[in-house]
């Protein structure tokens, strides 16, 4: 029986009310592949930053090699052996990879780096771990795939033993992520264990021996890999009801006009193709993976970023969006979902907030009207409910589903037609969820239409008339909210890989 | 000015009115020690002298103040002035313009527009960072009004009516009307006109500002072109206060007018702007310049009073700008936890 590395316990992480963790298990045993899932949310990645020591927890205990330990930051985690590959990579482009690999711990010669020992024995590291990257190139200069691998090296130079990689194939190649493969099966070999997420089915199978599920900051279950099959763990990823259950059938009448119709939409690596209707009244979910194309999709629609080919009707007419101004024009609003960076200025009162996209509906004579400024927001706000003490609250002092409230709020000021909520829950406690769900089919029976990107399942299958899925880019499925459930949904999020490998 | 709008009950807006209130406190303490160590300081004609020097500089200040609030910064304000002063009195001495000293001014503020216009063209449709393009036009400036302009050295009419409208008519300080003028100007584009409001929303969160469907390009270059034309306009003040104009004076009045805005509590940051305060912060610096070279003249004090001005300067910029970090201390350790809860 291998020895037990890490073992971590009921812990508990709460941001500003609301529970990341409630009580997150983990076990990790010598040169196993232990591979942690769940949807996006679940608190994986708060996980991993509390082992590591980014974020201290509120509550558990965390055992490394039989020791209680609480690590205080990143610094005491590495020099214990612990290290993270992230999704992105954390590496200087513009130098060579050896300096990549010792920085921070150049060997020394006669007060001078001693670059050809470095060299050597990035070599030798290269050689143990069986890769072949030469370390006198720039590291911009490499693949993605091989960069990770760098990352990899430096981590084993470091002693490590404990290895943490997520996401590690997000953007890899297939001959890359062999190569990948192969390299965690001599780290196995030599006794590493390695905590491996990702949400790619057909990799957790392959290459993981046990697989840890957790849900909602909650542990859901830990299974031998070799004893289940995909659907059981897909089961016990999404196997909840918490928010009413499914519904059951579209509201939208079959002959309700299009409002909006996007044709063979392209814009960067992303958006490859995109054609979808959108009817008046409806609520259109896309549900999809994180880096399935949805946002992208969603900002090319509104005009933040650049369309490469694709043709917008609304109302059955052709309009050009070329900038987010355009959209407006065209009564299409956009909710992003990183409120903080790109919905709100912070600095600002509730009031500045909600007024933003409509100032210059208030100006008469040159002269900003502010008393009918503060009471337009005062009504808007009133009608969603926003908590808050006044109009002149600083917005950074309300909770994220107020914030969420308020720049709806903005939109309706604008008398906008077609919403576009991305992510309209993320970060928002459950009270706020269910008050944003009832204001989304408000807003649908009002007439207005909605388009929903959300990555939880149950929220999709909630609120939507009609479900779009996308993988890697591309629309894989177009359902009615009748002939969908979560197992098929998640099929189609995940359709390349499945496809690609059986 | 900003009394417009302080009668929100908003914190931020009380705090900035605070920090009026210590500048303005730092001021009159200035005032009185430079009065106590050598009364001169308050003779009229010393007030008249300092109010006369005030006015381009305010002015300049009023102007970058608007590209400040957006978070940028428009370093080619003091050569522009110089460049436009220069270029449209040797017009005039070389009797392009025949008698109508009037129609300098015209041309003095096109001038600034257009190099205005050029960096809020560069910063905002180019998208350089503004450090740069508009370092890039500060040189470009200086440069071509010196090739135009060969002669070292352009001599507006002293005594005419131009300095007395502009600057002095017989011991009133007739400049220190029009600072305010524009002043209240400023205000009103700044706190009650949606331009300002555009502004300062960019300053606050430029992405968001423009997801909201606000043609952010269009309100930067509004900004840049304020910008330039108070920078023509300061020109105006410039030649009548001193008609002499090199075109290698007012070499760093960009600098004494941008740290007047600093400390005058608009954050460098942008999305928070004081218009009066760039007012106070331009007063303090001229009372601290002046006050200065009276105090090392009447105690023979062997010290260039250029250096000492400097370091006291620096000094009071240091500090103001500190205020407003502390100030804003909190949001910054904000934003960062948001970003590891992000990753």
């Amino acid at each position: 029986m291998a020895k037990t590395i890490l073992k971590m316990k009921d812990i508990k992480k709460e941001f500003s009310g609301v529970k990341a963790l409630k009580n997150a298990c983990f076990e990790l045993k010598e040169g196993e592949v232990h591979a942690l899932m769940g949807e996006n949310g679940a608190g994986k990645s708060t996980l991993i930053k509390v082992l590591c020591g980014i974020l201290s927890p509120d509550g558990g205990e965390t055992e490394y090699f039989g020791e209680r330990v609480e690590f205080p930051d990143i610094a005491h985690s590495q020099a214990a052996g612990i290290s993270v590959i992230h999704q992105e990579l954390n590496m200087m482009n513009h130098l060579s990879v050896a300096q990549n690999i010792y920085i921070g711990r150049e060997p020394v010669k006669n007060a001078m780096i001693d670059d050809s020992e470095m060299i050597r024995a990035s070599e030798e590291l290269f050689e143990r771990i069986g890769v072949k990257i030469d370390p006198t190139v720039m590291l911009g200069e490499l693949t993605v795939g091989k960069q990770q691998m760098v990352e990899i090296a430096k981590a084993i130079s470091r002693e490590c033993r404990l290895l943490v990689l997520d996401e590690p194939t997000a953007a890899l190649t297939e001959p890359e992520v062999e190569e990948l493969f192969k390299i965690m099966g001599e780290l196995r070999e030599k006794g590493i264990g390695m905590i491996y997420i990702s949400h790619r089915m057909d990799e957790i199978t392959r290459i993981s021996d046990r697989v840890t599920v957790m849900r909602d900051g909650e542990y859901v279950g830990t299974v031998d890999t070799d004893k289940t099959t995909k659907d059981e763990i897909v089961h016990m990823m999404v196997g909840r009801m918490v928010y009413g259950g499914q519904k059951e059938k579209s509201n939208v009448d079959q002959n309700a006009p299009n409002v909006l119709e996007v044709i063979d939409l392209c814009a960067g690596e992303n958006v490859k193709n995109v054609s979808f209707q959108l009817k008046k009244g409806e609520i259109l979910g896309f549900a999809g993976l994180m880096g399935a194309g949805r946002t992208e999709t969603a900002r090319a629609v509104y005009g933040a970023d650049k369309k490469d080919s694709g043709d917008i009707f609304i109302n059955g007419k052709r309009v050009f969006i070329n900038s987010p101004a355009d959209a407006v024009k065209n009564g299409i609003c956009y909710l992003s979902e990183d409120r903080k960076r790109y919905g709100l200025m912070l600095s600002k009162s509730v009031c500045e907030n909600t007024a933003l996209a409509s100032l210059g509906n208030y100006q008469k004579f040159g002269f900003l009207n502010d008393r009918e400024i503060e009471r337009i927001s005062k009504e808007k706000n009133g009608l969603l409910r926003t908590k808050t003490p006044s109009m002149q609250q600083l917005i950074r002092n309300l909770s994220g589903g107020n914030q969420q409230k308020v720049i709806v709020a903005r939109w309706l000021i604008k008398d906008c037609d077609i919403f576009i909520f991305d992510e309209p829950t993320r970060g928002i406690d459950i009270g706020a969820k269910s008050e944003m769900y009832e204001l989304m089919e408000a807003l649908a029976a009002e007439g207005k239409s909605i388009i929903m990107i959300s990555s939880e399942l149950a929220e999709i299958l909630r609120l939507s008339d009609r479900i779009i899925v996308m993988c890697e880019g591309r629309i894989t499925a177009n359902m009615d909210i009748s002939e969908a459930n979560q197992e098929k949904i998640m099929k189609f999020a995940t359709l390349r890989n499945i496809q690609g490998k059986e | 000015m900003d009394n417009l709008i302080i009668r929100s009950k908003n914190n931020r807006f009380r705090f900035k009115f605070g920090q009026n209130y210590i500048i303005l406190f730092a001021l009159a303490a200035l005032v009185l020690v430079f009065f106590l160590l050598n009364p001169n300081f308050t003779d009229r004609y010393n007030l008249v002298s300092m109010a006369q020097s005030l006015s381009p500089y305010a002015i300049l200040g009023l102007g970058v103040t608007f590209v400040i609030a957006t978070g940028g910064i428009d370093l080619s304000i003091g050569t522009v002035c110089i460049a436009a002063a220069v270029v449209a009195g040797k017009m005039y001495t070389s009797g392009l313009l025949g008698d109508n000293l009037w129609l300098t001014i015209p041309i003095m503020i096109m001038i600034g527009i257009d190099f205005g216009l050029l960096n809020g063209f560069l910063v905002a449709y180019l998208k350089l960072p503004a450090f740069i393009a508009t370092l890039g036009t500060m040189m470009l400036s200086r440069g071509l009004s010196a090739l135009i302009v060969s002669d070292p050295n352009i001599f507006f009419p002293g005594g005419t009516w131009f300095n007395r409208v502009f600057s002095n008519n017989n011991g009133i300080p007739t400049g220190i009307f029009w600072v305010l003028g524009f002043a209240l100007i400023c205000g009103y584009i700044m706190y009650k006109n949606k331009i300002g409001r555009y502004i300062l929303s960019i300053g606050s969160n430029e992405e968001a500002t423009r997801l909201s469907g606000i043609n952010t390009q269009n309100y930067k270059l509004i900004a840049y072109t304020i910008s330039g034309l108070m920078a023509g306009v300061a020109a105006i003040f410039w030649a009548a206060a001193f008609p002499t104009v090199a075109a290698a004076t007012g070499n760093g009045m960009e600098l004494d007018a941008i740290a007047g805005v600093y400390i005058g509590g608009t954050s460098a940051a942008g999305g928070v702007a004081s218009v009066s305060g760039t007012v106070i912060g331009a007063a303090l610096l001229v009372v601290i310049r002046n006050g200065l070279n009276m105090i090392l003249a009447k105690f023979n004090l062997n010290l260039n009073s250029t250096y000492v001005t400097y370091v006291l300067t620096g000094i009071i910029v240091v500090v103001a700008v500190l205020m407003d970090v502390i100030k804003t201390g909190k949001r910054n350790k904000f934003r960062i936890r948001k970003r590891e809860k992000k990753s």
